[in-house]
């Protein structure tokens, strides 16, 4: 996955998550609140160029892992074009809607403030420090457990996929698309059944461990927190007053 | 079907987060419940969790020839009950989100609203009807699956329709507009999860006929049918 890769090998690797998750949220709030298209996008070219020069995320990774997300953007934005209206007879017709450009260029700039934000977080950040940043916000644990195991596993499926399907495809399984829906049939029922067998190997791990509750686990610790959260504090809040000054 | 980050104004965003609130809540009340009497379900559900996110991932042809993700809804919805779903879903779309940056965290309300409590509840309740009416399990396990993906479509349908109506027809013609663009889009990728869940059942009747008569939707008759 992209956005793994790049979150074990940024710049800011080592700044806490919280100071990043409260910066995220800022951009987050900012998107969503920001007065005029011009703004919106603003705030997405600044949280890209933080990402981008300041944790030194690659740009040609960040916009491989943008690129689908923008793909969808422009089509939900296409459906935003038109109108479907009737007329006396009860004819139905599609027309360009009124204010349809005014409209697109609102929701397409806060979509990606709002999608700069999030890569912002999710491209410095790997899963697991998300995760202990939860624990601290007091998510509850029956969460986190699922997150730690989801987390934990979705490598292990994704191992069974790509075997799977290799040797499928080695037989011909995806040739046409009759084929391709059974194959695909018989291996999401093969990996359905992994899912006791794997849920059971575990609890067997962790009863044999004396595991019986939660699943703990050490929380990193990150040098400068403090300093690090106060300085994306001041970020946040020149994010926000830039968003709030179009209004 | 995910609405993408910051599509949904403040507004929206925020009131699909609280509708979805008391369905999480209810959701984790039930699996603790479930959990005291039943240690081991623990790791079944965070295995299904990375079963369903990883499914998601998979191509699936459609049946007008292209080809997208299947949303798992019905499945995981037959496999481990509409309650355990939620929470299930949740972690599985926060995922897709931070993992994929597929949906968002702005739209994580809407789109858990649409995925993982409408679609997974009208699969179940589809299941079970079925099964009361004595239809054929894979006439209901494909109704399940392709009706519940439907109503994920209808959901998201009008949650965009509600925050973004049509300027001339409102609410009722933008609900429209978005209903034609996913009736051409979603219904064959709807039929296309359900004949899916059909063979993944059959397989599993083949070859796990014992794990899917412990599932709480099938049970004795599921089995035998």
């Amino acid at each position: 996955m992209l956005i793994e890769r790049a979150a074990y090998g940024n710049r800011w690797r080592s700044v806490s998550p919280a100071a990043k998750g409260l910066f995220a949220l800022a951009g987050l709030l900012a998107a969503l609140f920001s007065g005029s298209p011009a703004t919106a996008a603003t705030i997405a070219g600044l949280l890209m160029l933080a990402s981008v020069l300041g944790a030194a995320v690659p740009l040609a990774l960040y916009l491989r892992v943008a690129t689908p997300a923008l793909g969808f953007l422009a089509l939900s934005s296409l459906s935003l074009l038109f109108s479907l209206s009737a007329d006396a007879t009860g004819n139905l017709s599609w027309q360009m809607a009124p204010n349809a450009a005014a409209n697109i260029a609102a929701v397409s700039a806060r979509s990606l403030a709002a999608l700069a934000a999030l890569l912002g977080l999710v491209l410095t950040t790997p899963l697991p420090d998300l995760i202990a940043l939860l624990r601290r916000l007091r998510v509850p644990d029956v969460l986190l457990d699922l997150m730690v195991l989801c987390y934990r596993m979705l490598f292990v499926f994704s191992t069974a996929i790509e075997e799977t399907r290799t040797a499928q495809a080695a037989r011909l399984g995806y040739s046409t698309p009759r084929r391709s829906l059974n194959s695909l049939g018989l291996l999401a029922a093969g990996l359905s059944v992994q899912v006791w067998q794997r849920a059971r190997a575990l609890h067997l791990a962790a009863e044999a461990r004396c595991g019986s509750g939660t699943l703990r686990f050490l929380t990193p610790q990150f040098q400068h927190a403090g300093r690090d959260t106060a300085l994306a504090g001041l970020a946040g809040c020149l994010l926000l007053v830039i968003g709030a000054c179009a209004r | 079907m995910h609405i993408m980050e910051g599509f949904l104004p403040f507004e929206h965003a925020l009131g699909w987060t609280i509708a979805a609130t008391p369905f999480i809540a209810w959701g984790l009340q039930s699996i603790k419940k479930h959990l005291r009497e039943k240690p081991e379900q623990r790791m079944l559900l965070g295995v299904a969790a990375a079963f369903s996110f990883t499914l998601s991932a998979l191509k699936l042809p459609s049946v007008t020839g292209s080809c997208s993700h299947p949303t798992g809804v019905g499945l995981g919805a037959l496999l481990f009950g509409p309650a355990a779903m939620v929470p299930v879903g949740l972690v599985v779309l926060l995922f897709q989100a931070l993992l994929l940056a597929h949906g968002g965290l702005t739209t994580l309300g809407a789109n858990l609203f649409s995925m993982a409590i409408v679609g997974p509840f009208v699969a179940a309740g589809l299941f079970r009807a079925g099964r009361a009416l004595a239809l054929p399990l894979s006439a209901c396990v494909f109704a399940a699956a392709a009706l519940g993906d439907l109503a994920t479509y209808v959901t998201t349908a009008i949650q965009l329709a509600w925050a973004f109506p049509d300027p001339a027809g409102g609410f009722a013609g933008s609900l429209a507009k978005f209903g034609a663009i996913f009736a051409i889009t979603q219904i064959p990728l709807a039929i296309s999860e359900g004949l899916l869940t059909v063979l993944v059942v059959n397989a599993l009747r083949r070859f796990n006929a014992d794990e899917l008569q412990k599932l709480p939707l099938f049970g004795q008759r599921g089995a035998k049918a």
